[in-house]
């Protein structure tokens, strides 16, 4: 068996980061993404910069015990449509990822040994883990992969998976026919039969139809879990999978009971049986219940709990910066959004960092109107966009406004943190002559309006690339595309920057796209929310993670 | 007496149907299809649709609504748990049984099964408070009524004043600061789940501790009202200018004829027990039905809503029948017509 070859730009990436041309991290992720082992570009890290990983400065951590969490307890029955956070929680312990990011933003192959892009970074070569075993004692092959990504992919299945890979791996079918509202059926179909090609029993190739860099990351994406193909994509207590764990016991909205499975091929698992307890969504009672030592952790809290909580000496603060947000974004199929002038105008009378502090004070950073986080690795710094009222007034007036904008903001009920924004927002519009109305509707509403509202405000979560959300939101007739922003200028940036594995020169293009969204973009935003929650001080091995994502088989119990 | 539960049981169908459908109208402007529902905000549409098509959710109200009701009287198959459909959704009873109401869109569990559980629940918070509520209502208000203006009635009177006037939610936080963040003696939830520190029964103390307090103290006013009332009633005079002790004018001629009002509160109490403690439940995270009808009202789970929804009418009609038996016990001269 022959070492597959190392992409073309590790070697310049390794120059450069002796040279110290690109940070710790940014080498970490570029190179972790271009195939290089995790061990291994640790290994390089360490030894160019000097700084041990933590990893290896962890102690032996200690075996046994319960770990209680509190946190949403949803039904997990089809892992493929999961539409929250909260659900990869439970299935996560028991069906496995291909890939990791962990909780420093960080992909590494898991299920995977390793993978290689070509270098036009239109086709991926996914090497399976040889000691990887179903719980079934089966092993874990690459039909399995090819029958969960077909599956994940196909309309019928209904996973947000779909609209993530749809730009790479799937072409849109006009089926000719019409629903009874008139609008035509489109289904979706595997661009090229060898889409999704088995390469042998331990590799699997993904030929694109356009360069993506990300799909290490989308490999990870939430409902994105290998099942046990034998058991059709319904998962449950006793369902069989690669983890550290099984499911005994799960009563939805109240309680789920796994426990440890031995002879798990990674790290761990120490912890004897994890607890996921259901405290019904009400904020106050997941910190009573961290308070009366009723769980050891929980999924958040709350930034309007930390003071409650800070001092007390049972408990340990954690928090991590990310890429969640949420943007006020104008759809440009209405009118007076539709001019560039007037989007433009709608930033300019914001103060973002007065309105960060609003929104979450010490608990976010400002955001610069472009959807690119300062923790991306491909962030490029442009100078902080000031506000400027009597500019912003003089554009509506230049777009046929001058005597201001009527408009209605719609936001979602909760989080509550959506209205202090939209309060904020609406009180510094009214200086240049927006006079917003705020249309606080229930979350359920908010998502049948949310592609078509002419003012509306999102959340996007965490992804750990600035290129993956500008994908998913803003390129023409994208399946996310909440605001029907198209621009080719915009679309052709995009699509180079999604072809370059070099942070530096990928920076630097998204540095022109960053500048376009500024100029021209649909969206007003101003913060990027830290996640925080508090564990018992008895939990070893816990970290926060951008996307809340707990690994249990990591995690321990001092007694 | 037949033919009085008959036209009860005759006037409960004609209200179940015209409440089904009313709800089943007003959902109809619900925000969210059941199809996006079941597939979360980031469905394609193509996926949306797909599923609408399957579920048949493109048909007239009316036409929807009659196959609702075929399913419910275990006529019609419900479509959501066909395997072919790839939910997941499966029913041990199968798809076609009398009193099927479906699926919960947010817990992807039949209908039955969910609130099963937790009419369990609620039905054991219900008994608990019960248990506490009628007999210390019951004897403060007595002491209350027959020693109008004396000392022991201005304190329990204005006592039940206070107490009534404070929200469940006050009562409910000043609990949880004493009995869980001062004293450490109690559980701050009640998700009633074994195996972790606390026993079931403490996590019992406190929704059962603010449901009497809320409770307890409005009864309590209103018995003593019916007692002082009762008291000024001419028989009592009259058995009093007899000789008769106080004590057995009081247990014999004024709790007897004093309590038609207080059971038609008590009955608006386990009415409200069983079905609307929202507050309680929430605070608290028992998993009751008061806490659920929240979060399914909050997620549009339309078919849980629907349940609990008629659940609550059968348990209105229900007390209300208990309470037209009861005052035919207490006063004959009550005819049922």
């Amino acid at each position: 068996m022959t070492r597959p070859r190392d992409h073309d730009y590790l070697p310049i990436l390794k120059r450069d980061l002796a040279d110290g041309k690109v940070s710790r991290r940014s080498f970490l992720r570029t190179a972790t993404l271009l195939g290089l082992s995790a061990a291994s570009a640790y290994a390089f890290a360490d030894k160019v910069t000097g700084v041990p990983s933590e990893a290896q400065a962890q102690d032996a951590k200690p075996k046994g015990g319960t770990l209680r969490i509190s946190t949403t307890v949803y039904d997990v029955k089809s892992p493929a449509i999961a539409s929250t956070t909260a659900h990869p929680l439970i299935y996560s312990q028991v069906v496995e990822y291909l890939t990791k990011t962990g909780a420093d933003n960080v992909t590494r192959p898991h299920l995977l040994k390793s993978w290689e892009p070509s270098t036009d970074l239109k086709t991926w070569t996914l090497h399976l883990r040889d000691d990887v075993k179903w719980h079934s004692g089966r092993p874990f092959v690459a039909d399995d992969v090819v029958w969960n990504l077909t599956r994940l992919l196909s309309d019928e299945v209904g996973s947000s998976v779909l609209g993530l890979m749809e730009g790479y791996l799937l072409n849109s079918v006009d089926t000719g026919k019409v629903d009874d509202k008139g609008k035509k059926i489109i289904r979706h179909e595997l661009w090229d039969p060898k889409a999704i090609e088995k390469v042998d029993d331990k590799t699997v190739r993904l030929n694109l139809k356009a360069p993506q860099l990300a799909v290490p990351e989308h490999l990870f994406h939430y409902p994105a879990v290998m099942l046990y193909p034998e058991e059709k994509g319904v998962f449950g207590p006793g369902a069989i999978g690669t983890g550290a764990f099984t499911l005994k016991e799960l009563n939805v909205s109240r309680n789920a009971v796994l426990e440890a499975k031995p002879g798990y091929w990674g790290e761990g698992p120490y912890l004897d049986r994890i607890e996921f307890i259901d405290v019904g969504g009400n904020e106050q009672a997941i910190v009573n219940a961290l308070i009366s030592g009723q769980v050891d952790g929980a999924f958040q809290i709350l930034p309007d709990f930390y003071p409650l909580l800070k001092d007390n000496a049972a408990l340990q603060y954690y928090q991590v910066t990310t890429a969640d947000t949420s943007v006020v974004r104008m759809n440009l199929k209405h009118k007076p959004f539709d001019d560039a002038k007037v989007r433009q105008a709608f930033r300019l009378a914001i103060d973002p960092v007065k309105a960060n502090q609003i929104t979450f004070g010490q608990f976010s950073t400002p955001a610069e109107h472009h959807h690119v986080s300062p923790i991306h690795p491909d962030y490029a710094k442009l100078p902080e966009p000031q506000r400027d009222v009597e500019k912003a007034k003089a554009l509506l007036a230049e777009a046929g406004y001058k005597d201001g904008v009527d408009v209605e903001l719609v936001i979602q009920q909760n989080p509550p943190h959506h209205l202090r924004n939209a309060t904020a927002l609406t009180e510094m519009w009214k200086e240049a002559g927006i006079r917003a109305a705020i249309k606080v509707v229930p979350n359920p509403q908010y998502w049948d309006v949310w592609m078509t509202a002419p003012l509306g405000m999102t959340v996007w979560a965490h992804r750990p690339l600035g290129v993956m959300n500008l994908a998913l939101a803003y390129r023409s007739n994208a399946a996310w595309n909440e605001s029907a922003f198209a621009n080719p200028e915009f679309d052709k940036l995009l699509d180079e920057a999604e072809a370059i594995p070099d942070p530096k020169a990928r920076s630097a293009r998204m540095a022109d796209i960053e500048a376009l969204m500024q100029r021209e973009g649909p969206i007003v935003q101003t913060y990027w929310r830290n996640l925080i929650s508090f564990y018992d001080k008895k939990v070893v091995g816990f970290a926060m993670h951008p996307t809340y994502m707990v690994f249990c088989n990591e995690l321990a119990i001092k007694s | 007496m037949i033919r009085f539960l008959l036209r009860r049981i005759g006037q409960f169908i004609i209200t179940f149907l015209a409440a089904s459908f009313l709800l089943f109208a007003v959902t109809e402007f619900s925000p969210g299809t059941v199809a996006s529902k079941i597939l979360g905000p980031y469905a394609v549409s193509s996926q949306v649709d797909l599923l609408t098509e399957k579920l048949h959710l493109g048909d007239p109200l009316l036409l929807r609504y009659l196959r609702w009701l075929g399913i419910v009287a275990g006529v019609v198959e419900n479509p959501l748990g066909d395997p072919a459909i790839g939910l997941g959704l499966s029913d041990p009873r199968g798809n076609r049984y009398v009193g099927n109401f479906g699926y919960s869109l947010m817990l992807k569990e039949p209908v039955v099964d969910v609130v099963g559980e937790r009419i369990g629940y609620t039905a054991l918070l219900t008994l608990l408070a019960i248990l506490v509520i009628i007999p210390v209502s019951l004897a403060a208000g007595v002491a209350a009524g027959v020693n109008p203006g004396r000392p022991i009635d201005r304190v329990l009177s204005m006592g039940a004043v206070i107490l009534t006037s404070l929200p469940e939610f006050v009562v409910a936080v000043a609990l949880l600061l004493v009995g869980v963040v001062w004293l450490g003696l109690l559980p701050g939830t009640s998700p009633m789940t074994q195996g972790g520190r606390w026993p079931l029964s403490l996590q019992l103390v406190l929704p059962v501790g603010v449901l009497v307090i809320a409770s307890a103290s409005y009864v309590l006013r209103i018995v003593r009202a019916s007692v002082a009332d009762t008291m000024r009633k001419p028989y009592v005079r009259t058995a009093l200018l007899k000789g008769l002790k106080r004590r057995d004018i009081i247990l014999h001629h004024v709790l007897r004829n004093a309590m038609i009002p207080p059971i038609t509160v008590i009955l608006l109490q386990i009415n409200w027990l069983l079905t609307g403690v929202v507050v309680v439940e929430s605070i608290f995270a028992y998993p009751g039905v008061g806490s659920l009808l929240l979060q399914a009202a909050l997620f549009g789970d339309i078919y849980l809503v629907q349940a609990l929804t008629l659940l609550a009418l059968l348990v209105a009609v229900g007390t209300q029948l208990i309470g037209d038996l009861c005052y035919l016990a207490l006063d004959p001269k009550i005819k049922l017509g």
